[in-house]
């Protein structure tokens, strides 16, 4: 190998990198917004006994679990200005896109943290008198939260990943940048392997805070 | 607005062939995932801590970072390393296969770690040699309980496959997205696509939940 490097133009291009990362980690923290909240109360919708309400979500929720990601977007980006007659920007149909993937798979996470909770929870709601939006925001929600956050922080993280996809509808992330300066500069290898280096920073920490919070909730759940 | 679906009709032998192709590209992706998943899983539970750290570092690398960045970076780095053309074909597996190696690794590692010390302690006093503890008692063990896993990360592969076409690969959804700028129909021809892929993604996904069910039966008795 006698390549020679050249670091030049990923010095000059890292304000445009940086820029980037933070339109990356815009993104992700919409995402989980809408993912945090929506899984949440799809979660709840599951618990219904009502077939009108259970099939659709489980039809959501299937659906958005068992497809590629990319597919997903790229459906949003097309077909949602075309269906409702909106304009929206590609980073809102990203954020969307995004949020309704992640909304899917924290629904199953909720759904797994709120059936771990004791029944004997919800006959003591009964005893005490509350009714069922006081039990579900005083005793589902916070144990749900507890119990789902590995699962919620790993599926967070991992839509920060998936981000990247935004890039191929023309969203000026982290990864379109990179691929951008390459492209100018003709210097891959620099500009790919600094892009790698910087959603590695950010991923490998928060998993690593996983792993902590895990032992932590186990030990708490043991108590 | 109104609907048009009869010209898919049109385009069945081309969406056949790009679906095969995606299926081409996960197949060759998990068989050499599991090879290389095996011998990293190995590497990461080794004594060796030289052997430890590598591994351990590419694994973390491999999950910490897009499977789009790594794709690219195989793509376009590795000929320049290298010094020869890859195609590519040869870049996307390449780029699948190292992936599905390192979530591969990790489901063996989860596996061989959940076998109870209680085992180990019986083959040694059993009096069994080191190497066939190894194959007689913690493989068979371990492969068991790392089915579902990889069964998972077989329906990862499968969505991750999709990025293929970002590099130009004639795969299901590089094939669709090709249609639909054609024809100008997005809407009709990318949700055939997505109703393709939920038609095989689903099932397995079915699959993987029934064997987990299954096999933990299997392994509590």
């Amino acid at each position: 190998m006698n390549y020679e490097f050249d670091w030049f133009y990923v010095k000059k291009g890292l304000p445009q990198l940086i820029e980037g990362l933070w339109l990356t980690l815009e993104l992700t923290l919409w995402a989980n917004v809408i993912g945090l909240v929506l899984g949440f109360l799809v979660a709840i919708g599951m618990l219904s006994k009502v077939k009108a309400v259970v099939w659709p979500l489980t039809a959501y929720i299937e659906f958005f679990r068992c497809t590629p990601a990319l597919i997903q977007l790229v459906w949003f980006f097309f077909c949602i200005p075309i269906l409702f007659n909106v304009w929206w920007s590609a980073e809102f149909m990203g954020i969307l896109a995004l949020g309704l993937n992640l909304a899917a798979f924290n629904a199953e996470a909720y759904r797994a943290a709120i059936q771990a909770i004791p029944h004997a929870h919800t006959d003591a709601s009964t005893a005490l008198g509350l009714n069922a939006l006081q039990r579900i925001i005083h005793v589902i929600l916070p144990q749900a939260l507890i119990l789902a956050l590995p699962v919620l922080i790993t599926n967070g993280i991992g839509i920060f990943q998936q981000s990247a996809l935004v890039a191929l509808i023309s969203v000026e992330d982290l990864m379109y940048q990179g691929r951008y300066i390459s492209t100018q500069t003709f210097r891959p290898i620099e500009t790919l392997t600094t892009v790698a280096l910087i959603y590695f920073a950010v991923s490998f920490p928060v998993s690593q805070a996983v792993t902590l919070i895990e032992r932590r909730t186990k030990r708490l759940l043991a108590n | 607005m109104d609907f048009d679906f009869s010209f898919l009709a049109e385009y069945s032998g081309v969406l056949w062939r790009g679906l095969l192709t995606t299926l081409q590209f996960v197949g060759i992706a998990v068989v050499l995932g599991l090879i290389w998943g095996f011998l990293l899983s190995m590497g990461r539970t080794s004594a060796n801590k030289g052997l430890y750290w590598v591994t351990t570092i590419y694994v973390e690398f491999f999950r910490g970072t897009p499977v789009l960045v790594q794709l690219f970076w195989i793509f376009f780095c590795l000929p320049l390393f290298l010094g020869v053309e890859l195609s590519g074909f040869t870049s996307a597996v390449i780029a699948l296969s190292l992936y599905s190696g390192a979530i591969t690794s990790e489901s063996f590692r989860a596996a061989l770690k959940s076998i109870e010390a209680s085992q180990f302690d019986a083959c040694t006093a059993l009096g069994l040699p080191q190497g066939v503890q190894t194959v007689f008692v913690i493989l068979p063990q371990a492969v068991l309980r790392a089915i579902p896993n990889l069964l998972s990360n077989v329906v990862s592969l499968f969505k991750e496959s999709a990025l293929v076409s970002a590099v130009g690969m004639a795969d299901l959804m590089y094939v669709g997205q090709n249609i639909a700028n054609n024809v100008a129909r997005p809407i009709e021809i990318l949700t055939a696509i997505a109703l393709i892929y939920f038609a095989i993604g689903f099932p397995l996904t079915r699959a993987v939940s029934l064997v987990e069910g299954r096999l933990l039966k299997v392994v509590k008795a």
